[in-house]
C-alpha cells in the first residue's frame, strides 16, 4: 500500500547495526505507522512530522544495507526504490546514519547515496561509546569531504538529538545537491552510463551505472529498456562483478584517509568486553551449552510469566460473554457475538501475553548481539539440513508462534534455505499447541514424580518438543534433496559489539510485533471462527429441531436440572449440526488413528486454530463453557466406545492423537502467511499437505504399535 | 601456493594480499576485509565450518568457502 501524501520524504539510511532503526524510533515514537513496501513484504515504517519552520515531511525507516550493490533482497528493494524517481517512496532527501565507531565501512554506503545525487545530513551515531573507546572526532574534515551536514549524536544519551530536525529544515529549503561526484567514473563505467542515460532520460551518471549494473532484477524497467541494456551492456562488456569490486576498492581508498583524520583513534590496547563475552559465549563447548540453557530459561519464563496474564484474560472473556448473555435477546445474532465473535476474539487474545513475553526475550538476544552469534555457531548444522544459520532466529521464534517466525526469514538471501525454514518452522511445537498438550497428556502419562523431583508429565511435554524437533530435521533433509537452488549461499555475518539495549526501542519493537500479530492473525481466526460458529449452529433440514425435542425429552426422563439439561441440548444440537456431519463423514478416514466422530468435529475445528480443540471438546462434551480442563478430561476418560466397553480414550488414541497434534498443520495464519512471504499459495498447500501426511503416518504408527 | 585465510590456526594473523573476486567480494568489503587488512582468526565454530574472525575493532563470522576466496601474507 502507498500513499503518496505530497509530503516531502526523507529516507533514513545506512548500514544494518547503525543504531539507525532506534534513531527512527526516537525521532517519531508512537507516531510511526507500518505497512508494506508496494508489492514485497518488506516492512516499511514511516510517520509524518513537523519540522521547526513549520514544514510536514513525511519520513521512511529504509531496510539496513551496506551498498548500493545488494546481498539481500531487503537490500534489493532499498536499491529498487532510490535509483527510480518515479518511485512513490523515492526521496527527496536523505538522513543518514553511521555507527562512528565503524565509519569507515559505514561511509561506503554515504558517499554513494550523495553521488546519486541526493540532499544529505549525515549522522555520525553512538558518540557516548567513541568518547569512552577514547576515539577524537573532528568532523569539519567530513563536512568538507561530502559537502553536507555532519551531526554528532548518541540515541543512548540523547546527546546531539535535537539538532536534527533543525538541520533537515536547512537541507530541505536549501535543497543543496552536490556538484561533482566523489566516484570518477571509469572509460569503459562512462561509456556503459552515457548510453543508459541517453536511453532513460536521466542525468544522473552514477545511477545510469547502477542500472546497468542491476538491469536483471530492477523491477522498474519495462522488457524494452531491460533488452536494450542488456545489449548495451553486452556491446561494451561491462563485467558487473568486477566493475563492483572496482567501484568500492576506489571509494574506500579515497575516504580512508579522510576517516583517518576525522577520528583519531588511540590504539586499541588488550581485549575488549566483546571479546572477553564471547570467549565464553562462542567457545567450542560452552557457547552450545550457554545456548541451550538461555533456550531453557527462555521458554521457562514465557510459560510461568504468561500463566496469571492468561487466565485474567480467560475470566474477562468468561464474564463478558456471561454479562452479553444476560442481557441480550436470545437470537441469532447474539449467538454469533457471544459464540462466534468473542470466542474467536478470546482465543487470539489469550495468546498475547506469551507472545509478548517471548518478543520481548527474543528482541533482547536480538539487540544485544546474541542472535548473530547463534547464527555463527548453528550455521554448519543448519546447512546439513539444507538451511542457514540465521534459520536458527526463526526455528527459536517458532517456540511461541510461527508467524512471526516466517517473517523472520527475510533475512535469508538464498531461495532453497529461506523455503526449507518457512515450511519447516511450524513443526516446533507453538504456544497453541499447549493447551491440547495439557489435556490430552494425562491420559498417557500418570501425574507422578521420579525420585521427587522430575514431573513425569513434564517429561512427557519435553518429548513433544523433542518430537517436533525431530520432524524438523526429518522434513529439511526430504525437502533439501527434492528443492532446487539458483542463487548461491552465503554466512559472512556482522557480530557486532555487545551493547545494553535501549529500552525505549526494544518497547516499540515489541509493541509493533504483538500488534501485528493482533490484527494480523486475528483477522483470519475471527473470520473462521464466525464460519465455525454457522457451522456448528445450523444444521441441514429438520434435523437440529429433532435434537432439540429428542434432548428435552431425555432431560425429563431424567429429571435432570435446567444447566444439565441446556448443556445436553447444545451437544445434541452440534451432533446434528453440519459441522457434526461433517465429523462423521470424515470417521471412516481417522478410525485407523483410533479416532472418532467427536474427535473428528475437534480436528475439524482445531484448523482455525490449535487451541480452539479445548473450546470444542468442551461443547461437544456439554460441559459448557465455564468448565477447566480438568472436567473436561474427566468426561473424556469416561467415553466409551458405541455398544462396547472399550474406552475412547485410552493411552494408545490419546498418543496417537498427540502426535498428531504435533505434526499436523492446523492453523489458518500459518498458511496465510507462508503464502503472503513466498507470494504462491503452492508453498502454503505442500506445507498443509506434508504435514498432514506426516501427523497422519505419525499417528497411525503409534495407535498400532501400543493398541 | 598462496595461502588463503582459512588455513589460519586460532589465534594467528596475517594481512589481506588479494581477493578472489566473486558474487560476495563486495560484501566482504563491506564488512571490512580489504586487500592490506589485518585479519585474525579467533576460533572455529563448535560443529565446524565456519570461522570467527576479527578485524581491528570489527567481530564477523564467515564459512570456510568464503575464507578461502582471501589470500593472505606475512603471517604473525
Amino acid at each position: 500500500m502507498t500513499h503518496k501524501t505530497g509530503l516531502p520524504v526523507v529516507a533514513v539510511l545506512g548500514n544494518p547495526n547503525s543504531g539507525k532503526s532506534s534513531l527512527f524510533n526516537y525521532l517519531t515514537g508512537m507516531r510511526q505507522d507500518v505497512s508494506n513496501f508496494p508489492g514485497v513484504t518488506v516492512d516499511k515504517k514511516n510517520a509524518s512530522m513537523v519540522l521547526p519552520s513549520g514544514k510536514s515531511i513525511q519520513i521512511i525507516d529504509f531496510p539496513g544495507t551496506y551498498s548500493v550493490f545488494p546481498n539481500s533482497a531487503e537490500e534489493k528493494l532499498v536499491i529498487n526504490t532510490i535509483t527510480n524517481p518515479s518511485d512513490p517512496n523515492f526521496p527527496d532527501a536523505v538522513l543518514y546514519v553511521a555507527d562512528v565507531t565503524q565509519l569507515d565501512r559505514h561511509l561506503l554506503f554515504a558517499t554513494q547515496i550523495r553521488d546519486l545525487g541526493f540532499p544529505m545530513v549525515l549522522i555520525l551515531n553512538m558518540v557516548d561509546i567513541a568518547e569512552t573507546s577514547g576515539i577524537k572526532i573532528n568532523q569539519e574534515v567530513l563536512e568538507n569531504y561530502l559537502g553536507c551536514k555532519v551531526i554528532l549524536t548518541s540515541v543512548r544519551t540523547e546527546k546531539g538529538m535535537n539538532e536534527i530536525m533543525p538541520a533537515l529544515d536547512i537541507m530541505l529549503a536549501n535543497n543543496m545537491r552536490p556538484d561533482h561526484t566523489l566516484y570518477q567514473l571509469s572509460d569503459k563505467e562512462n561509456t556503459v552510463a552515457a548510453a543508459v542515460a541517453a536511453m532513460l532520460e536521466t542525468t544522473n551518471l552514477y545511477r545510469a551505472k547502477l542500472i546497468a549494473h542491476h538491469v536483471e532484477w530492477l523491477s522498474y524497467l519495462s522488457p524494452t529498456q531491460k533488452d536494450a541494456i542488456i545489449k548495451i551492456n553486452k556491446a561494451e562488456d561491462f563485467n558487473d562483478i568486477r566493475y563492483q569490486v572496482l567501484e568500492t576498492m576506489n571509494r574506500f581508498g579515497h575516504h580512508s584517509p579522510i576517516v583517518n583524520k576525522t577520528t583519531a583513534k588511540c590504539p586499541t590496547s588488550g581485549k575488549t568486553w566483546t571479546d572477553k563475552i564471547d570467549n565464553w559465549i562462542t567457545h567450542k563447548i560452552w557457547g552450545p551449552i550457554i545456548f541451550f540453557t538461555i533456550m531453557l530459561i527462555v521458554f521457562q519464563s514465557i510459560y510461568s510469566w504468561a500463566e496469571l496474564p492468561m487466565e485474567w484474560i480467560e475470566q474477562g472473556f468468561a464474564m463478558a460473554g456471561s454479562f452479553l448473555n444476560d442481557h441480550l435477546q436470545d437470537s441469532w445474532w447474539s449467538d454469533l457475538l457471544i459464540n462466534g465473535v468473542l470466542a474467536g476474539l478470546g482465543g487470539v487474545l489469550v495468546f498475547v501475553p506469551q507472545i509478548t513475553i517471548l518478543f520481548l526475550l527474543i528482541a533482547l538476544l536480538e539487540e544485544s548481539g546474541y542472535m548473530s552469534r547463534v547464527v555463527y555457531m548453528f550455521d554448519s548444522i543448519m546447512q546439513h539440513l539444507g538451511m542457514n544459520g540465521r534459520s536458527m532466529v526463526s526455528l527459536i521464534s517458532s517456540g511461541a508462534c510461527a508467524i512471526p517466525a516466517i517473517m523472520a526469514t527475510r533475512t535469508i538471501s538464498n531461495q532453497k534455505e529461506r523455503l526449507i525454514t518457512i515450511l519447516v518452522s511450524p513443526l516446533i511445537s507453538c504456544s497453541a499447541r499447549l493447551p491440547v498438550y495439557a489435556v490430552l497428556i494425562g491420559f498417557v502419562v500418570p501425574d507422578v514424580k521420579i525420585w521427587n523431583v522430575i514431573n513425569l508429565q513434564g517429561l512427557a511435554f519435553m518429548g513433544l518438543y523433542l518430537l517436533g524437533i525431530i520432524g524438523v530435521i526429518v522434513s529439511s533433509l526430504f525437502f533439501k534433496t527434492i528443492l532446487k537452488s539458483e542463487s548461491t549461499s552465503y554466512l559472512m555475518i556482522e557480530l557486532p559489539n555487545y551493547k545494553p539495549p535501549i529500552w525505549k526501542n526494544v518497547f516499540l519493537l515489541v509493541k509493533e510485533k504483538v500488534l501485528s500479530f493482533i490484527i494480523g492473525a486475528g483477522k483470519i481466526i475471527l473470520l473462521i471462527s464466525m464460519i465455525l460458529w454457522f457451522l456448528a449452529s445450523y444444521g441441514p433440514g429438520e434435523k437440529m429441531q429433532q435434537s432439540v425435542v429428542s434432548a428435552e425429552k431425555y432431560s425429563i426422563e431424567n429429571g435432570l436440572n435446567d444447566d444439565e439439561k441446556s448443556h445436553l441440548i447444545a451437544s445434541y444440537k452440534l451432533e446434528s449440526s453440519y459441522i457434526g456431519h461433517l465429523g462423521k463423514f470424515i470417521e471412516p478416514a481417522i478410525k485407523p488413528l483410533g479416532f472418532d466422530w467427536k474427535i473428528g468435529i475437534a480436528l475439524l475445528t482445531s484448523f482455525a486454530a490449535r487451541e480452539v480443540f479445548v473450546g470444542t471438546m468442551a461443547t461437544i462434551y456439554s460441559v459448557g463453557n465455564d468448565s477447566d480442563e480438568m472436567t473436561i478430561r474427566q468426561k473424556m476418560t469416561a467415553e466409551m466406545r458405541p455398544g462396547t466397553n472399550i474406552k475412547i480414550y485410552n493411552p494408545a488414541s490419546a498418543l496417537s492423537l498427540l502426535v498428531f497434534y504435533v505434526f499436523a498443520m492446523q492453523c489458518m495464519s500459518t498458511l496465510a502467511i507462508t503464502r503472503k512471504e513466498t507470494n504462491t499459495w503452492k508453498w502454503s498447500i505442500v506445507q498443509f499437505s506434508y504435514m498432514g501426511i506426516l501427523a497422519y503416518l505419525g499417528a497411525f504408527t503409534v495407535y498400532h504399535l501400543l493398541s | 601456493m598462496p595461502k588463503t585465510l582459512d588455513s589460519l590456526q586460532p589465534g594467528q594473523s596475517a594481512y589481506v594480499s588479494v581477493l578472489n573476486e566473486n558474487k560476495f567480494t563486495c560484501k566482504l568489503m563491506n564488512l571490512g576485509i580489504m586487500p592490506k587488512t589485518k585479519v585474525t582468526m579467533v576460533r572455529k565454530s563448535p560443529f565446524g565450518g565456519a570461522f570467527y574472525i576479527k578485524i581491528d575493532n570489527i567481530q564477523m563470522a564467515m564459512r570456510e568457502s568464503e575464507a578461502n576466496t582471501i589470500f593472505i601474507q606475512d603471517i604473525v
